[in-house]
């Protein structure tokens, strides 16, 4: 297995974030996580990479124990992750962002460079990677933080929200940027909120509400399960108040 | 062929590099080398303050440990003060690695305040230190018993050093500009989250850039006593070097290269101006026109001079389209 987290438990003084969530993860899934606002996906996100660490739970990555690692130790493994409001790094352009992530494989910052044109590429910004990245909109910060991400040359890479906040045509081309890292060969954890998105790209996906995980399954069978759409229909109650 | 674009500022340094051998008057060669000493401090500060982001308000101590290493190394065992330089700077390196971790932890204007505090402490245990002159101070030799002490008539001799000790400072950031540190520690000054995500290994690249920075501010301050020939608590160690070298790198440009030397071309004339009118060193009047600068480029400018003038800007980096 890639991946393994087990009884992950993050307690933010006595309000459980994260409750007992488990996740494994086999080499080249797709995995889809969802869930309303507050469900606690982008914690488990954080439990998972290093950012935070757990109150309680172990996470095996490659059969080692990470759950304690700092967050550049994860990267080092191969486990990478974009952030749900995205973190440039102003002062650099969009290429020298990529770089960033490219210089820990290759400490040469020619090669790092060359590394980061091949992604530029790939995601589709390099007519932009002079610009400085604080020129870009939403859609195109998302975009350098994969690419960034990508370059770290991660085994496992979680995706928060990469299309939340996209038109619809910038949707369709987030979509097949996923599509195509997934066929790169790397495994994929994307949080998501658009159902048609989870439907198009995930076989399995798991649906997170109060903090645990409350159902499990294909894309069918979850939007489908009385619970998950009482979860749902609960939320949306509660907003309409 | 060198594009015009990027020969002129070298043009322009090397001409402000010679200009004070052509003058004779003693005071324009004194704040020639005093620009020279405060490029000197600002740009060390500028390797942790402006690439890492890690805005140190302490930066005096590594001043005041330097200028104290040479005075007391002269005043208690009667060697020339310059032998206090590399023992300056190897107490700089203890001191990185005593206050670094913990301050380190500190984000954004906690770590102002951290060092700002930590400071503050060093300058009361000076006056307090009796071995060190307490509040009084050291003094330097007041005849050149030899070259070594480096006691000069006029500030010449002085500033051609400063002017080596800089241009080695300044390859040295512009190297590690081109480096992954240099990568690195922007990406820590611009995001540190996103930075750890990427894996780098955040508190080791402050530690290193703290090394570094405070070397060469103990250097800067070894250099200062060794000119001056005297320092004491408030001129080693007090919160105006701190705010001095802070105020210089941001005028210029923090986490640009020529940002700092451009700062204090601007502001050490100036100072020297004022106290030469107004007579002593009216610290009260220095720390209005602080507040006052500061003010300006937070409101005007937050990146400094370099983000007006986009040639000196990053080393005359090409620009974005
Ligand atoms: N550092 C923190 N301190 C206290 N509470 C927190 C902290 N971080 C998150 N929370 C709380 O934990 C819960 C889960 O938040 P989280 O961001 O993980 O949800 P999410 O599923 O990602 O939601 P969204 O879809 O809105 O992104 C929320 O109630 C949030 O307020
Ligand atoms: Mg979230």
């Amino acid at each position: 297995m890639l991946l393994e987290a087990e009884g992950i438990v993050k307690a933010f003084g006595s309000f459980r974030a994260v409750d007992q969530a488990s996740l494994v993860v086999a080499e080249n899934e797709l995995i889809g996580l969802i869930g309303p606002n507050g469900a606690g996906k982008s914690t488990f996100f954080n439990c998972l990479a290093g950012d935070t660490r757990p109150t309680s739970g172990t996470i095996r990555f490659r059969g080692q124990e990470i759950t304690r690692l700092s967050p550049d130790r994860h990267a080092r493994l191969g486990l990478a992750r974009t952030f749900q409001v995205p973190i440039v790094f102003a002062g650099m352009t969009v290429r020298e962002n990529v770089m960033v992530g490219a210089l820990l494989r290759h400490p040469h910052r020619r090669r790092a460079a060359a590394e980061a044109d091949e992604l530029l590429h790939f995601t589709g910004l390099a007519e932009r990677a002079e610009m400085p990245v604080t020129a870009l909109g939403t859609s195109g910060r998302k975009r350098v933080e994969i690419a960034r991400a990508l370059a770290t040359e991660p085994r496992l890479l979680l995706l928060d929200e990469a299309l939340a906040g996209l038109t619809s045509s910038e949707v369709e081309a987030a979509i097949e940027l996923v599509e195509r890292i997934h066929a790169r060969g790397v495994t994929l954890i994307v949080v998501e909120h658009i159902m048609e998105v989870i439907h198009r790209l995930t076989e399995r996906v798991l649906v997170f509400h109060q903090g645990r995980v409350i159902a499990e399954g294909t894309p069918a069978e979850v939007t489908a399960d009385p619970t998950v759409i009482a979860a749902y229909l609960g939320r949306r109650r509660r907003r309409a108040r | 062929m060198i594009p015009l674009r990027r020969a002129w500022p070298v043009a322009v340094l090397v001409i402000l590099a010679i200009a004070p051998f052509l003058t004779a008057n003693p005071f324009y060669q004194r704040v020639a080398a005093l620009v020279v000493l405060a490029a000197i401090s600002a740009s060390a500060w500028n390797v942790i303050g402006g690439y890492a982001g890690q805005i140190s308000f302490g930066h005096s101590i590594y001043f005041g440990i330097g200028a104290y290493a040479s005075l007391l190394l002269f005043g208690r065992f009667g060697l020339p003060p310059i032998a206090g330089a590399p023992l300056g700077i190897v107490a700089s390196f203890v001191v990185s690695l005593i206050i670094g971790p913990p301050t380190f932890r500190l984000r954004g204007h906690y770590f102002s305040m951290g060092t700002f505090a930590i400071a503050a402490l060093a300058e009361i245990l000076v006056v307090n230190w009796k071995f060190a002159g307490g509040a009084i101070g050291l003094m330097g030799p007041a005849m050149p018993r030899s070259l070594a002490d480096l006691l000069f008539r006029n500030s010449l001799p002085y500033y051609a050093i400063f002017l080596a000790v800089l241009a080695l400072l300044l390859a040295l950031t512009h190297l590690m500009q081109r480096s992954r540190m240099g990568f690195y520690l922007r990406a820590i000054g611009a995001g540190e989250r996103a930075a750890e995500s990427l894996g780098v290994p955040v508190q080791r690249y402050k530690l290193y850039a703290l090394l570094i920075s405070g070397a060469f501010t103990a250097l800067a301050g070894s250099l200062y006593a060794v000119m001056i020939g005297f320092v004491d608590p408030e001129s080693g160690f007090g919160i105006l070097i701190s705010v001095n070298m802070v105020v210089i790198a941001a005028l210029g440009g923090v986490g640009t290269l020529f940002g700092p030397l451009a700062g204090a071309i601007i502001l050490v004339p100036l100072q020297e101006t004022t106290n030469a009118l107004l007579g002593g060193s009216g610290t009260g009047a220095a720390y209005v026109a602080y507040g006052l600068i500061i003010m300006l480029i937070a409101r005007f400018s937050p990146g400094g001079l370099a983000e007006l003038w986009p040639l000196i800007n990053r080393n005359g980096r090409r620009r974005a389209a």
